[in-house]
């Protein structure tokens, strides 16, 4: 398609379809202000916007035009004209299909740039995401990015949403009141003002009702939260008892929920009662007038039944106003949202210049004196699990720190080059939903099959115990495995990548003592002549390790083999070794 | 067009509750209707005086451009009319706000009934089943499906239900205003029901799935979020990225599919109403000409006709939601379907001893996990259950514990088999702590009375004291009565199973099966908890299952288990000398560790660390 470009926007690219998305690209958002972010949102899809908005005006149209056809054609029936009447019929029948094809394509435009606004702003924030990585869930709670990706975007979907029918209300709103003026002054007047009068009515039982209602579903969401609370520990009910204790506790809530309801229904009620009598009031005294002028000989019974048939029909409009006004303003806060989010830079002392390689060598940390010789498995002991993970934490560069490979400082060479060479598996590792296969195929050396992998992790019984083997749907963060299993697997994982250095956080803390002694002894056979660091204080994994480091009290105080330490460190011993002292 | 592919299922466990029938829950809808009859038949009532009410504008109107026409119509009848009018109006208000009053109190009754019925059947629920099944079904039916319920409740059968009344009304007032005209809804009747039919066989399953897909958006995106650390280290992000874009697409051409349905249905539905509205235009034109009808029927009847399309709008557009609405309530109902296990209400165990014979045991129909095991756990003795994760340890545990009953064989305590005694009375005799924790919401002080309901502060401050949780409990500012739970004060994993355990110490019943209960502290507290605890439980039964050799070591008789039968039983130094399995990873565990066992702690606790030598290999 030809490039059309006018007024900065290029249409053949605003033009979306729903086939074309997601769009391959998200582009750069303008993120000064949510004002400007939904205004950068809208650019990228003026296209359909516009058509939408087109739509939106013919649809409300036709609907304003079937009062004008219906009066005409009543007094085609006054005038005992049957082919009139049934001409207007007919017309009244076009208006409908008119209306009803209008409407369709209106709706069709309106979820197209829903979808396209919604599903852009979900692309930029996972691909924020990623370039945040491990500092994101330092600053962000998890549940917050939730609330963005799933409220948030489609309350700013929304703002897309209404923009059609909100051209189609104002644009009929103001076709219909200029056509009862010309009809007649009077009548116009009255409908002029009186329209937004009722709706402005109402203002005053909005905010209780809101208040109400925010009551309603917090007392809601606390019975729902109790309930949920309740099940997920009945074990513990079923096995201790208490269960009557909890069943008081949530029907004294569940009765609150109850009262605060029937609050929120005392308002609500007159709303709607006040919904049928504002509108009703106006088609009443519409009528009456109407009557008056018919009587009178100003307007044909016709346009009485017209009339009759617009203030009933100008509700709709009113209704399409307010409410994306209400949208609008929601998508707003929601654009501020993700504003915050996307703004959200990174901690963590980047670099994308400097070498690109790290050269083979010991790998050091001078803050503690620790050393982990090149090519061999070095074991790292500490009674202070937080103090090894600071390590640990250093020396894959999560955090500045005075640490070498070869030699070179890991701060002298770029991001991507210590995350290719130094591979650290926390403490918590996670594995993503998908298949056994899929959490295993992650970059790597490729020099190490997963196979080889899953039998060096002892984790190849795991796979024969699942239903489908490696092709098994793991959920979210493997919950259907124990606790035990999700670390052999995770272990697996670090092993396929095979980097050159390989720090190991606790690999195998929940894992017990005859799995422990296998991995023990397949890890130290699949690393052979690579660089490992392994934080344990299992005695089965530390008779394993060539070296063995013992950290106290922020420095390497001691150092040698399992044995050579278990001899001459006391220290070393009541660390390790777990016994009963009389 | 076709549906798309459909979304990889959601993976969880099976759900293995049940669902109730379609017939249960119209049973269940009419007792619920029966048992609030009289409310019902007033909200009924109450809705019809204000549909009737409705209906006097277009009779109003009629008789205006009747009487207009006729030149019969004078200043005084324009105004009495119109009066009628506003009598009407003020009616069909008072009514209105009256009918969704009432409809909201019942519809709060019935909601409140609904959930505290579930809330109160799911806390009786067999153990077993609740192991079985896991908690996760039950969350989502207490939370989901209870707001689902409560959406239709709230919006839809109230909606409904004026919809059908005023629908009733309306198209009584159109035969009534002129049978004849009234027939022209007939041309209507056939696209309507033919393009709706199309419509809502596909519907339901389409909007399922495209849910689906769209939460597989955000959850594809909160695993980003949640792992970013690993994200990073393994260098995932080059596949985040595409996978959230993929299941935007899923999303994407579910919600097209979806569109292409509502393009089919909407212009059929719409275009179908306007065809009577026409139809009564001309018809009664041609009519009115021969005489056959007034000019009052016609008006009217035009305007009832343009009336009737709202209601049957809100009927068809409503439709769905109360499926929805209906497959939750059948989900919520579902737990009433649970068989009641065969127990035998007023048993007693007759000794403390427990005792299983021969014992085989399957989760899944075939695959027995346990292979015939024999064990014997004497009053008062502490047994140590070790081999390798799934071995069966838990599993034996489980039934130990009285949670499942055995396939084959038995479990009993005394000559009475644990699995023909309730609940209730099981657990005064035998409780199982496991690993999996769960702090409930509420204040500590809540959490841990359910053990024992009454006890006093001394009582709780002693069960503390016993798990060596006092000091942390001591330094909270509200001390017990601190909020704890999601959404509140986060215990670490450690401090939940200390309060798990000060729950059994409370609960105080002989026999404690200890499932790995300590395994989520660290090594040097858990050891300290275990010795503290220990004193609390002397002359109590413990059978331990654990991973860590220490536990084995302190036991008076330890059980091997491997591949669901056991292996080697003895006490430690029995199995030491006999050279076995165990043996040989106790050597590799200990090492030479035996000797030199005095001054451990001491060599912890002196603190001067700068003497001493790394040694160099």
């Amino acid at each position: 398609m030809a490039r059309l470009t006018c007024v900065g926007i290029d249409w053949a690219t605003a033009m979306i379809s729903l086939r074309t998305l997601p769009t391959p690209a998200p582009g750069s958002p303008d993120l000064r202000t949510a004002g400007r972010l939904l205004w950068w949102l809208a650019r990228q899809q003026a296209g359909i916007l516009t058509l939408g908005v087109l739509w939106g005006i013919v649809w409300m149209g036709a609907q304003a035009a079937v009062p004008y056809a219906l009066g005409a054609g009543i007094d085609a029936v006054t005038a005992e004209q049957p082919r009139a009447a049934a001409g207007w019929a007919l017309a009244v029948l076009a208006l409908g299909v008119g209306q009803a094809v209008a409407g369709i394509l209106r709706h069709r435009m309106a979820v197209t740039n829903w979808i396209a606004a919604a599903s852009r702003v979900q692309q930029l924030v996972a691909r924020h995401a990623v370039a945040l990585g491990a500092d994101l869930t330092a600053q962000v709670a998890t549940g917050e990015v939730v609330a963005v990706s799933s409220n948030d975007v489609e309350r700013i979907g929304g703002a897309f949403d209404v923009s059609a029918r909100f051209a189609g209300a104002v644009v009929s709103f103001l076709a219909v009141t200029a056509v009862l003026l010309n009809a007649s002054p009077e009548l116009g007047l009255v409908v002029v003002v009186g329209i937004p009068v009722t709706a402005l009515a109402v203002g005053p039982l909005v905010r209780p009702l809101e208040r109400r209602e925010s009551d309603q579903r917090a007392r809601f969401g606390e019975a729902t939260e109790l309930a949920a609370d309740t099940v997920a520990g009945l074990r513990v009910l079923r096995g201790i008892g208490g269960e009557e204790l909890f069943l008081d506790r949530f029907r004294a809530v569940s009765d609150e929920v109850r009262r605060a309801s029937v609050r929120t229904a005392r308002v609500r009620s007159l709303l709607d009662a006040l919904q049928v009598a504002l509108p009703g009031a106006f088609v009443v005294t519409v009528t009456w007038l109407g009557a008056r002028l018919a009587l009178a000989g100003e307007i044909t019974p016709g346009e009485l039944v017209a009339f009759y048939g617009y203030t009933a029909f100008l509700v709709l409009p009113l209704r399409t106003i307010t409410e994306a006004a209400h949208k609008w303003t929601r998508a707003r806060v929601a654009a501020r949202h993700v504003l915050d989010l996307l703004t959200v830079q990174r901690t963590l002392d980047d670099r994308t210049t400097g070498a690109d390689e790290l050269p083979d060598g010991d790998l050091a940390d001078a803050a503690t004196g620790f050393v982990a010789p090149a090519g061999r498995l070095t074991a790292l002991v500490c009674a202070d699990t937080d103090e090894a993970s600071r390590l640990v934490a250093r020396l894959g560069r999560y955090v500045p720190g005075a640490v070498t490979l070869g030699g070179v400082p890991l701060d002298a060479v770029t991001t991507a080059a210590v995350r290719r060479t130094v591979v650290v598996q926390d403490k918590d590792p996670v594995l993503f939903a998908g298949t056994v296969a899929d959490s295993l195929a992650v970059p790597g050396s490729g020099r190490v099959p997963a196979s080889a992998a899953l039998t060096a992790a002892d984790a190849d019984e795991i796979v024969e115990g699942l239903a489908d083997g490696l092709a098994t749907e793991l959920p979210e963060r493997a919950r259907s495995l124990s606790g035990g299993q999700r670390q052999r697997l995770a272990l697996a994982r670090s092993l396929v990548v095979d980097p050159p250095v390989l720090v190991l956080d606790e690999p195998t803390s929940a894992v017990d003592a005859h799995t422990e002694a296998r991995i023990g002894e397949r890890l130290a056979q699949l690393r052979a002549g690579r660089t490992t660091v392994l934080v344990t204080t299992s005695p089965l994994l530390l008779e394993r390790a060539d070296v063995v480091a013992l950290l106290d009290d922020g420095r390497v105080v001691a150092s040698g083999t399992h044995r050579g330490l278990l001899r001459s460190q006391p220290r070393y011993r009541a660390t390790v070794v777990r016994e009963e002292d009389s | 067009m076709r549906p798309p592919e459909p979304p990889e299922a959601l993976v969880g466990g099976p759900t293995q509750l049940p669902v109730a029938a379609p017939a249960t829950v119209r049973r269940q809808v009419r007792a619920l209707l029966a048992r609030h009859r009289r409310p019902f038949a007033a909200l009924v009532a109450f809705n019809s005086v204000a549909a009737v009410a409705a209906l006097v504008g277009p009779q109003v109107l009629g008789r205006v451009v009747q009487q207009v026409s006729d030149g019969t119509a004078t200043v005084a009848g324009v105004d009495r009319l119109a009066l009628w009018f506003a009598v009407a109006l003020v009616v069909q208000t008072v009514f209105t706000r009256s009918a969704r009053m009432r409809a909201a109190v019942l519809g709060e009754w019935i909601l409140a009934d609904l959930r505290e019925d579930f809330v109160t059947r799911s806390v009786s629920l067999p153990l077993g089943v609740v192991e079985r099944a896991g908690t996760g079904d039950l969350v989502t039916r207490a939370t989901t499906d209870v707001d689902r319920l409560a959406w239709a409740v709230r919006q839809a059968v109230p909606e409904m239900a004026v919809a059908a009344v005023t629908a009733v009304f309306v198209g009584g007032a159109l035969v009534l205003t002129s049978p004849v005209l009234a027939l022209a809804w007939l041309v209507a009747v056939p696209p309507i029901l033919l393009s709706s039919r199309w419509y809502f066989r596909r519907a339901p399953q389409a909007y399922a799935a495209e849910l689906t897909a769209y939460s597989q958006v955000n959850s594809a995106l909160a695993e980003t979020v949640d792992g970013g650390r690993t994200v990073e280290a393994y260098r995932l992000g080059e596949q985040r990225i595409p996978l959230t874009d993929r299941r935007i697409r899923r999303w994407i051409s579910w919600e097209r599919y979806t569109m292409s349905l509502r393009t089919v249905w909407f212009p059929s539905v719409e275009a179908a109403y306007v065809l009577p509205i026409a139809t009564v235009l001309a018809l009664g034109g041609a009519l009115y000409a021969r005489g056959t009808v007034t000019l009052t029927e016609v008006t009217a009847a035009v305007l009832y006709t343009q009336m009737l399309v709202e209601p049957v709008d809100l009927l068809l557009m409503w439709f769905d939601e109360l499926q929805t609405g209906q497959a939750a309530l059948a989900r919520l109902l579902g737990v009433h379907e649970v068989p009641a296990p065969e127990v035998d209400e007023g048993a007693e165990p007759t000794s403390r001893a427990i005792r299983a014979r021969d014992v085989r045991f399957a989760y899944r129909e075939g695959r027995d996990v346990l292979h015939g095991v024999d064990l014997d756990v004497e009053p008062g003795s502490r047994v140590a259950v070790v081999g390798p994760s799934g071995a069966g340890k838990s599993t034996l545990g489980r039934l130990l514990a009285g949670i499942h009953g055995p396939r084959t064989g038995s479990v009993s305590m005394g000559d009475v088999a644990l699995s023909t005694l309730p609940a209730e009375t099981v657990r005064r005799h035998v409780a199982l702590v496991t690993q999996e924790h769960h702090v409930f919401v509420g204040t500590l002080r809540d959490n841990l009375l359910l053990a024992r309901p009454g006890a006093d502060d001394v009582e709780l401050a002693t069960a503390l004291q016993a798990v060596d949780a006092d000091g942390w409990v001591a330094a909270l500012e509200h001390g017990l009565d601190t909020r704890v739970g999601a959404g509140a004060l986060r215990l670490t994993p450690g401090q939940a199973q200390q309060v798990a355990l000060a729950r059994l110490v409370l609960a105080d019943p002989h026999t404690l099966v200890l499932d790995e209960a300590t395994s989520l502290l660290d090594p040097r507290a858990a050891r300290h908890l275990e010795r503290s605890l220990a004193a609390v439980l002397a002359g109590r039964t413990v059978v331990a299952v654990a991973h860590r050799l220490h536990t084995a070591h302190d036991a008076d008789v330890v059980a091997v288990v491997e591949g669901g039968r056991v292996t080697e039983y003895g006490s430690h130094d029995e199995l030491v000398s006999a050279g076995g399995a165990y043996a040989a990873l106790w050597r590799s565990w200990r090492d030479d560790g035996d000797n030199g066992q005095d001054g451990d702690d001491r060599a912890v606790n002196d603190g001067g660390t700068a003497d001493v030598e790394p040694e160099t290999q």
